[in-house]
């Protein structure tokens, strides 16, 4: 229970964090906002009225006071290139995002781990090599190659899917489901590479131990084996690896939305960080670190509940 | 991202400026009767950001605002300043006063007429520097705004402005908006265009609705679809898949072979905008007009234009309209002459291999950097080292715009058909485009003299003069128009109205949807 | 030993080497003109006699460049993950073995870190630092750095809390001792590994990254680069991008096989 009290004081104290370098990073970046609204059309003399109808003129330590006091009170300010209230934006982009996550991580996974299983049943065979083979493709590759391919081929050349665009699963949920599935599958590929490595490993190790002996000596098939006992002790650390894998899910999203125009946090992200949109940045950046660092702390408590041997700090 | 267009310009080209090239599929569709009704799905290259019509200075938003918005003048196709939501107009001899007639029973998409209170005040909001209006400098000589009566405008200036009705033919300055409708128009903008606003999904689609007022007659289609899609790849998919029935900007490379596309419509024109080699005269090299001029003889035009557009345009020596009374048809670009080159180099005091230059483009449009990597294979050959340090478009922006921290650049501007607007902010000494730091006291004495010219034969003599002296000292290196490109299916019709003369913005008043 | 020579072993090493050789060979045995070199009559030409493995957007022999871009590509890689490595082992390895407040700390930060998008770290750097390829490199590395040290850290945990270890522990071993005897070599295959799986990734960040003009800038070949280049050409000529694609696929595929087998050989759990 203290452990748990800790995380949570730790988490808080992170966010804090996050903040902070969030804010340094965030104005250490050149060139501001009100430049990317007039583009070449800018000059001093106007500049100098957009930035100062945008309040970018007041000291750093004001702003950031503003910033924070403003989250807690929940107004998170408003975007300086879409001049929406941001977070109306979230709102709406992070459920996008979280469709997608959860997509793709259920398709890595329903891959990735019969593939490990496989692999590490036949292990330093030909059946490795080629589980290992394929799961690297995904890696081996760029996201926007394999967002390519998916809209080529099931877009265009099959005309299954649609090849862009985002709908509210709250409004239409199969015409949501349809426009998320692609970008899923290309972001799955991603992932299959470290979860079927992970599961290799993992089942290799468990298979190699006393138990499955016993259970292989008590004359179960080896189906149940390898399944039942072999992947059941195996599900903790993948579903670890998994979750720690959210960050890097974060990070590809900002590609694949983009070449979807799948407009979920990803996209909003790339469009703050290139447009400068100072307060938009901030919200993004500061809302997807802080959900992957809750994520990181839920896995590590689900770890805490799946194998207690292992003491933690 | 990436081919966003940030820059809009003042206004149109003139005259038949836009020369268009369409293919159509081989079982043409004779254009018959226009059928009413159909929402027309557009996919859009960029992101419409803010929809505030004196805010935005985005290519991207001008096109969606121009069918919610109608300014008060406008351009024809000769870039003649045409009646618009003004029924007449009359300039005054000593250029100090504008008298506007308001066209009567003009409706905005809330039902209110418009009336003179609403021009004051559009016109007010638009030079308040509080707005942050990208334009405002339009307005800097209007000394007063007067509204004898509903339908009468008049504008008094401090003093002449020659180019100042033809600002006002573009929404950027002369957008006519509902009294008061200020604060608002960043989230629901409100015109008299002929479509009204409907939504805005970010980053998602802009819905429009038929406006039925619309003075002009209401529209064929019921609605237009504005779809997000900066990628191009995905949105020529959407187009050839059907979910989309139009797209602008195709891919360069592609464009021929979709004209053979049976398929699909394909639509060019030209010019969209001019794009020219920049050399920094803050950087002691290229003070010496030699080394300007030499550095203009390494490079093949016509050869750069292939590489890097495929083709899709069309070779200048002078940014004015091809077609506008002010373009300079006497003069030819210098011809690639490498050895040449090196001997003028060597005359400058800059032997081979004594000079390193690096050459900034920006990834915002792709074509700039496939440009710079054939620059760097002439200039080796003319013994000089060209590196290239890609720059995304805030850095540009950042670097080279404002603190004109470059030695070499390339850029492109969105033909300013105003020769004013044109000549004097980019090569007047004090002109706000200044960016390479140009002080050429002849080009100044023209460019000065030329606004307050109101003799149009003489006007047009003077930015030709402007031409030449750009090229003879080598200020800039002119390299060519590109082409506008859009896809659309067969059955889109009215397709030829869509482009505005400006060759950038899109307006779908009159396209229908075949049945 | 003997487990290379199964066919997962044979087929890792001889990638390995193939690509190292490349690596090292290719900007010495071939005129580095030829790689910039543009055959404007042959743009995006599919592979042919004139050109193996066809043209790119620009006419340039993609067989040339991208065995010229193996050098640029294998050297970022290396470099990044060798700073991720002299920065993630210790940092993963203390954390790991001491445990307690020091572990908590120093796991924070890490996590801090991590849960920032890298193409953020990436446009800070640039900004910071100035984006040309050495700065691009570190920024690689430093953005790989965290994860490479939870890893570690974990392993560190775990060798830590090993009977034997906890006995030398015991014996009055100094912890420096513990560290360089003890951990170092049971956590090293798991280095191995990560490392092999950490290059495959930073050949891609740098691809990555290209598209918002760091790293290589062009008309050098990297792998990244090209990959990035042929991003609007994919549909009209893919085999700009699956030329450097294959490449980095079989680098990958090779390094993640010699390191697999790698660390069966060193693993003494894997007996």
């Amino acid at each position: 229970m203290t452990y748990v009290l800790n995380r949570l004081l730790s988490l808080i104290l992170t966010l804090f964090l996050i903040s902070l370098i969030t804010f340094a990073v965030t104005n250490i970046l050149p060139g501001d906002v009100a430049m990317m609204i007039m583009g070449t059309q800018s000059n001093p003399e106007a500049l100098a009225g957009l930035r100062q109808s945008l309040g970018l003129n007041d000291p750093l330590l004001v702003q950031y006071g503003h910033w924070i006091g403003g989250m807690l009170t929940g107004d998170w300010g408003n975007s300086l290139i879409f001049k929406k209230p941001i977070a109306e934006l979230l709102g709406q982009k992070m459920m996008a995002s979280a469709l997608i996550v959860v997509m793709s991580m259920t398709f890595a996974l329903a891959a990735a781990v019969p593939l490990g299983v496989w692999a590490a049943v036949h292990r330093d065979k030909w059946q490795d090599t080629t589980a290992s083979a394929t799961s690297l493709l995904g890696v081996s590759l760029p996201d926007f190659f394999w967002g390519i391919v998916m809209i080529l081929v099931f877009a265009r050349w099959l005309g299954w899917l649609p090849s862009s665009g985002y709908k509210d699963p709250a409004v239409d949920l199969l015409g949501a489901l349809r426009h998320a599935l692609l970008p899923s599958l290309a972001l799955g590929l991603g992932l299959m590479a470290h979860l079927t490595r992970m599961t290799r490993s993992t089942m290799t190790g468990i298979l190699g131990q006393e138990f499955i002996r016993v259970a292989r000596a008590k004359g179960l098939s080896e189906g149940t084996v390898v399944w039942r006992y072999g992947l059941a002790n195996a599900v903790g650390p993948v579903i670890t690896v998994a979750g720690l894998q959210i960050g890097y899910l974060f990070g590809s999203i900002i590609v694949m939305e983009s070449l979807f125009n799948f407009t979920g946090m990803g996209w909003l992200t790339y469009q703050a960080l290139l447009n400068r949109d100072v307060p938009l940045i901030q919200a993004t950046v500061f809302v997807i670190a802080a959900v992957v660092m809750i994520v990181n702390l839920i896995v590590d408590l689900l770890y805490l509940v799946i194998d207690p041997r292992i003491r933690l700090g | 991202m990436k081919r966003r267009e940030f820059l809009r310009t003042s206004t149109a080209l003139v005259s038949s400026t836009l020369l268009f090239s369409t293919a159509l599929p081989f079982a043409a569709m004779a254009e018959g009767e226009p059928v009413k009704g159909g929402t027309l799905i557009w996919g859009h290259s960029e992101t419409t950001q803010n929809l505030d019509m004196h805010q935005t200075g985005t290519a991207s938003s001008g096109r969606v605002l121009q069918n919610i918005h109608s300014s008060i003048v406008t351009v024809d196709a000769n870039l003649n300043v045409i009646p618009n939501l003004a029924e007449s107009f009359e300039v005054a001899p000593d250029g100090l006063t504008y008298t506007f007639k308001l066209r009567p029973g003009v409706k905005f998409h809330n039902g209110a007429t418009m009336t003179s209170a609403d021009v004051k005040y559009s016109f007010e909001r638009c030079k308040d520097p509080a707005t942050g209006a990208v334009n405002f400098e339009v307005f800097n000589n209007v000394a007063a705004i007067e509204t004898p009566d509903d339908l009468t405008v008049v504008i008094k200036m401090s003093a002449v402005n020659a180019p100042f009705l033809s600002r006002l033919s573009e929404n950027g300055a002369g957008v006519i908006m509902p009294k008061d409708s200020g604060p608002t128009q960043g989230t629901n903008p409100m015109g008299a265009g002929p479509f009204k606003f409907v939504s805005y999904e970010v980053g998602t689609v802009v819905k429009m609705a038929r406006h039925d007022d619309y003075w002009e007659g209401p529209s064929y289609l019921d609605a237009v679809e504005a779809r997000e899609i900066t990628e191009p790849t995905t949105r020529l998919t959407g187009l050839r898949t059907g979910e989309l029935h139009m797209i602008n900007d195709i891919p360069l490379d592609q464009v021929e072979d979709l004209k053979k596309d049976a398929s699909l419509q394909i639509k060019t024109w030209f010019p969209l905008n001019f794009d020219f080699v920049n050399m920094n005269h803050t950087y002691e090299p290229f003070q010496n007009p030699k080394v300007r001029i030499a550095f203009d003889m390494i490079i093949d035009k016509e050869a750069l234009m292939q590489g890097a557009l495929w083709g899709q345009g069309a070779t200048t020596a002078s940014p004015s309209f091809p077609t506008s009374a002010n373009y300079n048809k006497d003069l030819k670009q210098r011809p690639q002459d490498i050895a040449g080159a090196k001997a003028m180099l060597a005359e400058a005091g800059y032997p081979e291999g004594s000079l390193k230059i690096v050459f900034k483009a920006t990834t915002n449009y792709p074509y700039h950097i496939e440009a710079a990597q054939i620059l760097v294979e002439w200039f080796k050959q003319a013994g000089v080292e060209l590196t290239i340090e890609q720059l995304t478009w805030a850095d540009w922006l950042s670097q080279c715009w404002v603190n004109k921290d470059y030695q070499m650049t390339m850029m492109n501007f969105f033909t300013l058909w105003e020769p004013d607007f044109l000549y004097f902010s980019v090569w007047n000494s004090t002109g706000a485009f200044n960016y390479r730091a140009i002080k050429d006291q002849v080009i100044d004495d023209l460019t000065a003299k030329a606004r307050i010219t109101v003799d149009d034969a003489a006007r047009a003599d003077l930015y030709k003069q402007v031409q030449q002296q750009i090229w003879d000292q080598s200020h800039d290196i002119l390299l060519w128009f590109r082409n506008g490109t859009i896809g659309a299916q067969p059955k889109v019709m009215g397709l030829d109205t869509v482009v505005h003369p400006n060759g950038s913005n899109l307006n779908f008043h009159k396209v229908w949807i075949a049945a | 030993m003997r487990k290379f020579l199964t066919p997962k072993g044979l087929i890792g090493l001889v990638l390995v080497a193939l690509i190292a050789l490349v690596g090292i060979l290719a900007p010495v045995l071939l005129d580095p003109a030829l790689a910039t070199k543009m055959y404007m009559t042959a743009r995006l030409q599919p592979p042919s006699a004139a050109h193996l493995l066809g043209t790119d957007q620009l006419g340039r022999d993609l067989a040339v460049r991208v065995l010229m871009g193996a050098r640029t590509s294998l050297e970022i890689a290396v470099v990044a993950v060798v700073i991720s490595v002299l920065l993630g082992l210790p940092l993963g390895m203390i954390s790991g073995y001491a445990g307690g407040g020091v572990d908590n700390v120093l796991m924070r930060l890490v996590d801090t870190l991590l849960a920032f998008p890298a193409l953020l770290l990436a446009l800070t750097i640039s900004a910071v630092l100035g984006p040309n390829i050495q700065n691009t490199t570190i920024a690689i590395g430093v953005a790989f750095t965290p994860y490479l040290a939870r890893i570690i850290r974990g392993e560190a945990l775990r060798v830590a809390q090993m009977p034997y270890v906890e006995a030398a522990r015991a014996a009055g071993t100094t912890n420096l001792a513990m560290l360089g005897r003890h951990i170092l070599p049971n956590i090293l295959p798991v280095v191995i590994v990560q490392a092999t799986i950490s290059l495959a990734f930073a050949i891609l960040a740098e691809a990555g990254l290209s598209f918002l003009g760091l790293g290589t800038q062009p008309p050098a070949a990297s792998w990244g680069l090209m990959i990035q280049a042929s991003r609007d050409y994919l549909e009209k000529a893919p085999w700009t991008g699956l030329v450097p694609g294959a490449a980095v696929a079989l680098t990958v595929l090779g390094l993640n096989m010699f390191g697999d087998v790698l660390r069966d050989v060193l693993d003494p759990r894997s007996k």
